[in-house]
C-alpha cells in the first residue's frame, strides 16, 4: 500500500489491512506519518527525515563490538548507495556466500569485463563476515562486511593477499514500523558502503541484484542530514574534542567559489550550547518537560543559521545562495555526494542511524 | 647514473613541456647548429631527453650551462609553483640610488658572507627586474641545485617576490636582499600564489580599475535593452549598480588570477537572535578560505549578482585594494600579521 505522507491521516498509519496469507508491505513514507506530526516540522525536506533525534552520548562499543573490527569500519573513506530489502538473504549462509561471489567475479572476468585491478593472471577471493554487535533494536539485521583480497600467481605461497575492495550493509535504528512490516523472507540492510575499484564494486552489486532481487541506487547527503552531522558532531566535542568543525560551501559563479569555513570547535560547542539553550528556554511554557537528550531539527538548522550569519556580517556573503558540500570534524567526514568517513568509534552508532534513516527514505519502495 | 650534473639535466628536460623546449633552447643557444638540426621535436620527449643527455657528454656541459637553462625556462613559464610577495621596509637615504651593478655585487657578496657553498645567478629580465637563483648549501655540502630559490625584485619597488623557500633559508635572504637594497627591514606581503604575473599586477595595479563617478558610468549601457515596466527598470537599475559597485571593488576585464585568500576571524560574535553568545566576551574563532581558480573573477560575479550584498565589505575590496590574501581580523580592524 503505497500512499504519500500528505494523505495519510494520523490513524491509518496504526491499522494495516493483513489478510491471513499475504502481508501487505508499507511503503515507509507512510510509517513516517505519525513520527513528523509529534514535532514541528518546518519545509518540506525536514518532514521527510526524523525532525529529532537522541543525542549522542559516548558510548563504550568496544563493549559491545570487538575493535578489530570496528577498525574495518573506520578510517576508510566510503562511497554510500541504498539496498532494497534482500529476498532470503541468510545471516548463516556467508560462507556460500563467499564461494558464490568469489565463481561470479571469475566468471565475470572470464567474459572480459574490466576489472581494473592487478594483472591478469590473478584471483579473488572474497570473504563475508558479520560485525557482531553493533546493532541497537531486535529488529535490525546484522551488520555484514564484504572483503575481496587479490593474488597474483606470481605471489609467492606465503605471500599475504592484498585487500582491494570492502564493502558493508547495515541497518542501524531502523524505522521499526517499516522493519516490522516486511514480509518475513525478507532482510533490510539498506545502507551499503564500498571502497574500492568501480568495476568490482559493479560486479558485487550485480551479483546482490542476481541473488537477492533487490536494487541499488546512489546515496546523496542532503544538505539537511549534513547540518545534522554538524550538529550532532558538535554535541559531542565535550565528551571527545573534534578538533576543528569544518563545512565546504560552493558557490555557484562562474568560475566556482569554494568557501571553507573552519570554526574553533570550543567556539562551536558554546554557540551550539547557546542555540540549545535558547530553544529550550523558549518551550519552557509547554505541556512536556524536554528531555535534554532530545536533539530537535530547529535547534540544528538555528545553528547553521547562526554559522551562516556570523560569516555574512563579515563578507555580506549568503552562504545560503550557496550549497554545502562537506563538513568534517576529528569525529569523521561526510560529503555530498555519499562519501562518509568515521574516525572515532563512539559516535558510530549515531551516524549509522543518520544514514540508515536517509537510505530507507531514498529507497523507491 | 652517477653524475649530479647528468641527472639535473635530465630532470629538468623533463619537466619543460614538449611544446616549449625547442623555444628554450634556441634561446640558450649552446647547440651547434648541427645539434640542433639533429633534433626533431616530433619525437617523443623519452628520445629528445636522451639525445640531450649524449649532447650534453659532447660538449662537456657543466652545472653553470645547465642551470642557466632552468633559469631560462623558468623566467619565461614563472606561473608554476607557490610565489610569495615581501615587502620591503624602512629604505635608508641611498636606497633610491642603487642601481643594478651595486645590488647584483651586494647581494652576491653578502649572501656569500652568511652561507657557506651558496651558488647565486642573477639576470635581468626585459621588464628590467632583477631575477635571482639561489642553490643553498650548507658548512658541510656543496649547493643543492635541485631545489634552487627563485627571487624576482625590481629595483626602486618595495615588493620581493620568492618561490620555494624554506624557513630555514629566510632569515639568510631576508638579511641579504635588505643589506643588497639598502633597506631595514622586510616583512611579509600577506600575499601568495600560483601565478607570479598575476599577484604582480595586483600589487602593481595593473588591471583595469573602476573609480566611482558620479554620472551615469558606460557600464550601464551594457546592461541595457528596451525595458517597458517600472519593475523592469528599476531591476535593472539595480542591477547595473551591483555591476558598478563590484567592478569598483575589484576592477574591470580581465582580473589578476589569484587561487585563494584566507582570513583568520578573532571577532566576537553579534547576533541579535542569540543573547548568550553576544555577551560572550571571548571572540568567535574561526579561519574562511574562499578558493576558485580565479578568485577576484568569482567574487566580482558573486556581487554583481547579488550573492554578495553590494557595497562590497572592506574584508574582500582589501584583497585588490591592499594587494593581499591573508587577513587576520579582529574587533579592532582588519590587520595582518607578521609571518
Amino acid at each position: 500500500m503505497v500512499s504519500s505522507v500528505a494523505r495519510t491521516p494520523l490513524n491509518s498509519v496504526v491499522v494495516q489491512r493483513r489478510s491471513k496469507n499475504k502481508s501487505y508491505r508499507q511503503s515507509y513514507r507512510s510509517c513516517l506519518g505519525a513520527a513528523s506530526r509529534l514535532c514541528f516540522t518546518p519545509g518540506l525536506t525536514a518532514r521527510r527525515l526524523n525532525a529529532s533525534r537522541r543525542a549522542p552520548k559516548s558510548r563504550d562499543i568496544t563493549e559491545k563490538v570487538s575493535p578489530e573490527q570496528l577498525a574495518l569500519l573506520m578510517k576508510t573513506e566510503w562511497q554510500l548507495s541504498y539496498i532494497t530489502p534482500l529476498y532470503q538473504f541468510r545471516h548463516t549462509q556467508l560462507r556460500s556466500y563467499s564461494r558464490q561471489l568469489s565463481a561470479f567475479i571469475a566468471a565475470e572476468k572470464q567474459q572480459g569485463l574490466a576489472m581494473e585491478v592487478e594483472g591478469p593472471q590473478s584471483s579473488f577471493r572474497v570473504s563475508f563476515s558479520v560485525v557482531q554487535g553493533m546493532v541497537e533494536t531486535d529488529d535490525d539485521a546484522e551488520t555484514v562486511f564484504i572483503q575481496i583480497h587479490s593474488k597474483s600467481l606470481f605471489d609467492r605461497q606465503d605471500e599475504p593477499q592484498r585487500s582491494v575492495w570492502r564493502g558493508w550493509l547495515s541497518c542501524i535504528n531502523g524505522n521499526p514500523d517499516y522493519l516490522r512490516s516486511l514480509p518475513k523472507d525478507f532482510i533490510c540492510l539498506p545502507l551499503f558502503g564500498s571502497s574500492g575499484a568501480e568495476g568490482l564494486t559493479c560486479v558485487v552489486k550485480s551479483w546482490f541484484q542476481q541473488t537477492f532481487d533487490c536494487c541499488f541506487g546512489p546515496l546523496e547527503i542532503s544538505n539537511t542530514s549534513l547540518q545534522w552531522l554538524l550538529a550532532l558532531w558538535t554535541h559531542c566535542h565535550m565528551e571527545s574534542s573534534i578538533q576543528h568543525l569544518k563545512m565546504n560551501w560552493t558557490v555557484p559563479v562562474v568560475p566556482p567559489l569554494q568557501v571553507t569555513y573552519t570554526v574553533n570547535p570550543q567556539d562551536a560547542w558554546e554557540l551550539w550550547s547557546s542555540v540549545r539553550k535558547d530553544h529550550q528556554e523558549e518551550n519552557e511554557g509547554g505541556e512536556e518537560v524536554k528531555d535534554e537528550s532530545i536533539v530537535d531539527i530547529d535547534e540544528v538548522m538555528r545553528f547553521t543559521q547562526a554559522l551562516k550569519s556570523h560569516f555574512y556580517r563579515h563578507f555580506r556573503l549568503d552562504l545560503s545562495a550557496g550549497s554545502l558540500n562537506q563538513v568534517s570534524t576529528a569525529l569523521g567526514s561526510a560529503k555530498c555526494s555519499g562519501r562518509i568517513k568515521i574516525s572515532n568509534s563512539k559516535y558510530m552508532i549515531t551516524t549509522l542511524t543518520l544514514l540508515t534513516e536517509c537510505a530507507l527514505l531514498k529507497m523507491p519502495i | 647514473m652517477d653524475d649530479p650534473v647528468k641527472r639535473l639535466l635530465q630532470r629538468l628536460i623533463r619537466r619543460i613541456p614538449s611544446q616549449m623546449l625547442k623555444i628554450t633552447l634556441d634561446k640558450w643557444g649552446r647547440l651547434t647548429a648541427t645539434q640542433q638540426r639533429s633534433m626533431d621535436f616530433t619525437q617523443p620527449k623519452r628520445v629528445l631527453t636522451e639525445k640531450l643527455l649524449s649532447i650534453y657528454e659532447e660538449n662537456e656541459w657543466t652545472v653553470k650551462h645547465v642551470t642557466e637553462l632552468e633559469m631560462i625556462y623558468i623566467m619565461d613559464n614563472p606561473n608554476q609553483g607557490m610565489w610569495n610577495a615581501y615587502q620591503l621596509m624602512d629604505p635608508e637615504d641611498d636606497s633610491q640610488s642603487v642601481n643594478l651593478m651595486q645590488f647584483k655585487e651586494q647581494f652576491k657578496s653578502h649572501l656569500g658572507e652568511i652561507v657557506r657553498h651558496v651558488s647565486v645567478k642573477m639576470k635581468k629580465h626585459t621588464d628590467e627586474a632583477v631575477w635571482i637563483r639561489i642553490a643553498w648549501g650548507d658548512g658541510f655540502s656543496r649547493s643543492n641545485h635541485l631545489k634552487p630559490t627563485y627571487v624576482v625584485h625590481q629595483l626602486q619597488t618595495p615588493y620581493v617576490f620568492v618561490t620555494s623557500l624554506t624557513s630555514k633559508q629566510k632569515p639568510l635572504l631576508s638579511q641579504a636582499l635588505i643589506l643588497a637594497t639598502r633597506h631595514q627591514n622586510i616583512k611579509d606581503a600577506n600575499l601568495s600564489g600560483l601565478k607570479l604575473t598575476a599577484i604582480r599586477e595586483l600589487l602593481m595595479r595593473q588591471y583595469q580599475q573602476v573609480f566611482p563617478t558620479k554620472y551615469h558610468s558606460p557600464l550601464t549601457e551594457k546592461t541595457q535593452t528596451v525595458l517597458n515596466t517600472q519593475t523592469e527598470r528599476e531591476q535593472a537599475e539595480s542591477a547595473a549598480n551591483r555591476c558598478q559597485m563590484a567592478c569598483e571593488a575589484f576592477g574591470d576585464g580581465m582580473l589578476p588570477q589569484l587561487q585563494s585568500a584566507v582570513y583568520k576571524l578573532e571577532t566576537k560574535f553579534r547576533d541579535p537572535a542569540n543573547k548568550t553568545m553576544t555577551e560572550r566576551e571571548e571572540p568567535f574563532r574561526c579561519v574562511v578560505k574562499f578558493a576558485s581558480t580565479n578568485l577576484l573573477e568569482s567574487l566580482r560575479q558573486c556581487a554583481s549578482s547579488g550573492i554578495a550584498s553590494t557595497p562590497v565589505t572592506p574584508l574582500l575590496s582589501s584583497i585588490p585594494l591592499k594587494g593581499k590574501n591573508y587577513f587576520v581580523v579582529t574587533d579592532n580592524g582588519p590587520g595582518s600579521s607578521q609571518k
